[in-house]
């Protein structure tokens, strides 16, 4: 047997040489150079035999059975065992399927379970569903005439949307995008104040007139405020549900992180999706598949299975539902809380679904797609028509009811409107205020108190004399007096 | 790439086709200007005129073409290669940024146009592209704005010709990091070897408020980039400027990125006013309104500034390239006036304007007159409903110069 002694063979700087860096010596240094082994001739022979995967009877074959690697973590895996084919692969499960309770017609499908639901419950769900077209459709037509500055309606997503939020729970956290007013509308928020945030009146206790309309914000309703980047929500709404895990306080609560189609295509989907898996938190991902990222359809998005098919690569329960079925939805996502309280982690929830109404107001679809399109989805596939049929199957519902209750919904949405529409905009000190929170006994910075004396100041010179100002400033409260009483020439 | 600055002289004596206020007691009725929106009507008093009826825009085939900086590669100079003159279009801002992308695709088959929704264009500056050179080469691209950054750098790296589009500068953010530790220092990172030959980047985004654009659509993001050696940021005003300016970042080797906001030298002698994008109309009219005040401003400027005594002479620059800055003209100018205000939509903390301000202070100290002015916007993020207080307004602008003027 002969012995080669390869440490001779390493180069590597003489120990002599004189340190042109400075390195720290915190860890613990390796040998170095580090020596190749010694090299030994092969005792058990040298055939070219070809020898089993694994050793029959030896632990390691127990393991791989049992669908475990021997040492799987030091493979950078889970669960794994080692094969002798090279098993190239493209998908998990090959399709994933769509779960359903109705199907278009609002009939039950065989085989389904019908998830526990009372007359009362399934009726708010119901009443939620018929007063957001309404809602959409005053502000919609509102920005139209100028009258507030942007909208976003949820047309054809009722059910996803107010599906997923019958199924939370109060003291549950809420992220949204920005398409889910309905959700924040089933968990309680009223007209007046939606109304308020569109028109960024002095009642806009959320976002105080700084935001555009739909950008709510309603802490008492765990309803974090909505932000106008896409996808940013997702990495806080991990934070928010480690935060949950870890709070004794709040076993039981749930977050709900709401998502498109398109957001999911932004590092911060990944990243979420990511710290959410190895550090846990109870979550729910909601995503509402509705095929458009503005005019960008899914085959320019994505070329994998849709959304769902990425929950499994981050180790979360995964399941696709049909986004225009109210039951399903609900029954699903009550199920996905379950999961995600009870194991203390994530659970993602794609919804499939068609955005009906354009992107935004700023937004024609008609450019993008057949209008043919979007008429057959609202006749075949109509979320509140499959919803309502079955109500009436169930004899919960009749067409005198409806009528009370269209004619109670339009009442409620016009009458919100016209009041908010006639309040005045907030004092225009709140442009300066809550740029900086402001810690006891300290003081606003300089810098905002400056730049807030200076425009006192000049409203005071000018306010009344140049025309843009003098117009604009009669729609707030106090006509901007309240910055002009500050002192000093300012910045 | 010329980005020189433009700089123009405005005065009482100088003609202006802003319509001014208040002074039109020849007998003659002018009519009121133009708007597109419609408006309340309590005011006894004529509108403002609007953005579009900026006296720097550029009205007639002449006037374009007169386009100072202006070069005809075709060597056919002003009557073109068919001796008859030069044919033009009138295009706003849109128009003529496709109008750019629509030349770069045509002149070199390496450039590729891709952002998100692109292809459809349903912001209207990529409209129709598709239909004319492919999908292969203009593109809707998954909704990942730090995808499409490092996506443009890995084809600009190839020697392709990278124009990509971020739908609005307030979501460039996720692209920071591509932009400013790869992008802006990949060539001396390199060694200079990379980009290859002819590999170049653009990106493109719209910037600045529009009136009712709140916190996410009407930030200024310029200033988050001037530490960024090596990426370039320039910033359009007018259709002729952007068209030139696009044309002339996407055949630059550097990364270059062009804001696009949704103007002027000869000599002045009493103030400088620097500025760039939109606020630069906002700082003709103010000028306006000082070389032809109306009678009820009148009051506010002191006696010397006053008619009959002659307008001050008042220079506009258009900064046009925020990054890297134009100092030594700009040291140049406040050499001979001695006075400098700057006006732009963001904020003042780290914003070009104290960038500016901190350098001609220490270069040109002992020339300066009077404190430099600064007009921005407040240190706030953009507020939805307080925009018209939030923008450096006419009047605040003016009452700037005045203050600097009379310091």
């Amino acid at each position: 047997m002969t012995i080669v002694d390869s440490r001779s063979l390493i180069t590597g700087p003489p120990p002599d040489v004189p340190r042109t860096h400075h390195t720290t010596t915190t860890s613990t240094p390796l040998p170095n150079p580090t020596p190749l082994p010694t090299f030994t001739t092969p005792t058990s022979g040298t055939d070219d035999r070809e020898r089993p995967l694994y050793v029959s009877g030896s632990q390691a074959e127990r393991q791989a059975r049992a669908g475990r690697m021997s040492s799987p973590l030091r493979r950078g895996t889970h669960e794994s065992w080692w094969s002798s084919e090279m098993g190239w692969f493209n998908a998990v499960a090959k399709t994933i399927p769509t779960y359903r309770v109705l199907d278009e017609e609002g009939h039950l499908v065989k085989g389904t379970r019908v998830p526990e639901i009372t007359q009362e419950e399934a009726i708010a769900m119901y009443r939620t569903m018929t007063l957001i077209p309404i809602v959409d459709n005053v502000l919609y037509q509102s920005q139209r005439q100028g009258r507030i500055s942007f909208y976003m309606q949820c047309a054809g997503e009722e059910a996803a949307i107010v599906g997923s939020s019958a199924a939370m729970s109060e003291g549950d956290e809420m992220f949204g995008q920005y398409r889910e007013s309905a959700a924040l509308i089933h968990r309680g928020f009223t007209l007046d104040s939606l109304m308020a945030q569109c028109f960024g009146n002095v009642e806009d206790k959320g976002t105080k007139g700084r935001m555009m309309p739909v950008h709510y914000s309603a802490p008492e309703l765990g309803f974090h405020t909505i932000t106008s980047p896409l996808a940013t929500q997702m990495p806080q709404a991990a934070g928010a549900a480690y935060a949950l895990k870890l709070d004794e306080d709040r076993q039981g609560d749930c977050v709900i992180c709401y998502f498109g189609d398109g957001a999911a295509s932004e590092g911060d989907f990944h990243a979420a999706l990511g710290m959410n898996s190895v550090l846990g938190g109870p979550c729910i991902w909601f995503c509402r598949n509705n095929g458009f990222a503005i005019s960008t359809p899914i085959i320019d998005q994505y070329a994998g299975d849709g959304i769902a098919s990425r929950g499994p690569a981050y180790g979360l329960d995964t399941i696709r539902v049909d986004g225009n079925d109210a039951l399903a939805v609900l029954s699903a996502v009550r199920e996905a809380r379950r999961r995600a309280v009870e194991g203390k982690k994530g659970v993602l929830v794609e919804a499939m679904t068609y955005r009906v109404g354009h992107h935004s107001t700023s937004d024609d679809s008609s450019m993008y797609r057949p209008i043919e399109e979007v008429k057959e989805w609202n006749v075949v596939d109509n979320p509140i028509h499959r919803f309502r049929a079955f109500l009436v199957t169930k004899k919960w519902w009749s067409e005198e009811e409806e009528k009370k209750l269209l004619s109670k919904n339009k009442n409620d949405v016009m009458r919100a409107f016209g009041r908010a529409e006639r309040l005045p905009k907030p004092k225009l000190g709140e442009m300066f205020n809550d740029v900086w929170g402001v810690g006891n006994g300290e003081e606003v910075p300089a810098v905002i108190m400056e730049q807030r004396a200076e425009l006192g100041r000049l409203l005071k010179k000018y306010g009344d004399v140049w025309e843009p100002w003098r117009r604009e400033r009669k729609r707030f409260v106090e006509e901007g007096e309240d910055v002009m009483d500050c002192d000093g020439r300012g910045s | 790439m010329t980005r020189s600055l433009r700089i123009t002289t405005i005065s009482r004596r100088c003609s202006s086709s802003v319509a001014t206020t208040g002074n039109n007691n020849n007998g003659v009725k002018q009519p009121r200007p133009s708007r597109s929106a419609p408006t309340i009507l309590e005011s006894k008093q004529p509108e403002e005129p609007s953005l579009g009826e900026s006296a720097s825009f550029r009205h007639t085939a002449e006037e374009a073409l007169a386009t100072p900086g202006l070069k005809f590669a075709d060597g056919h100079g002003l009557k073109g290669p068919t001796g008859r003159g030069r044919q033009t279009r009138r295009m706003n801002l849109y128009q003529a940024i496709r109008d750019a992308l629509g030349t770069a695709l045509a002149t070199n088959p390496k450039a590729f146009v891709f952002g998100e929704d692109v292809q459809t264009g349903v912001f209207r500056c990529t409209t129709g592209l598709v239909d004319e050179f492919g999908k292969k080469r203009v593109f809707n691209t998954p909704l990942t704005e730090q995808g499409i950054a490092g996506f443009g750098i890995g084809l600009a790296s190839v020697g392709a010709c990278a124009i990509a589009e971020i739908q609005f500068g307030d979501y460039i953010f996720p692209a920071f990091d591509q932009l400013v530790n790869e992008a802006a220092k990949q060539r001396y990172a390199s060694g200079g070897a990379y980009p290859l030959a002819g590999g170049s980047l653009t990106i493109r985004a719209p910037i600045g408020s529009v009136g009712h654009g709140g916190l996410y659509h009407s930030q200024s993001p310029e200033g988050f980039f001037l530490g960024a050696a090596g990426l370039k940021v320039v910033i359009p005003r007018s259709p002729i400027q952007a068209k030139g300016l696009l044309l002339a970042a996407i055949r630059d080797p550097n990364p270059v990125l062009v804001f696009e906001p949704k103007i002027l030298a000869a000599e002045g002698k009493d103030l400088t006013v620097v500025s760039y994008g939109t606020p630069l109309h906002t700082s003709l009219r103010a000028i306006d309104l000082i070389c032809h005040p109306p009678p009820n401003l009148v009051p506010f400027l002191p006696k010397a500034l006053r008619p009959p005594n002659p307008a001050p002479s008042i220079q506009l620059i258009d900064l046009r390239t925020v990054s890297p800055m134009p100092t030594s003209q700009l040291i140049d100018a406040v050499k001979k006036t001695g006075r400098m205000v700057i006006v732009h939509e963001a904020g003042k903390s780290g914003s070009v304007g104290n960038d500016i301000t901190g350098e001609v202070g220490r270069r040109a100290f002992e020339y300066l007159e009077a404190p430099i002015g600064l007009v921005s916007g407040w240190d706030t993020p953009v507020p939805l409903t307080f925009e018209k207080f939030y923008q450096p307004d006419v009047i605040r602008v003016f009452d700037k110069i005045v203050e600097t003027l009379s310091y």
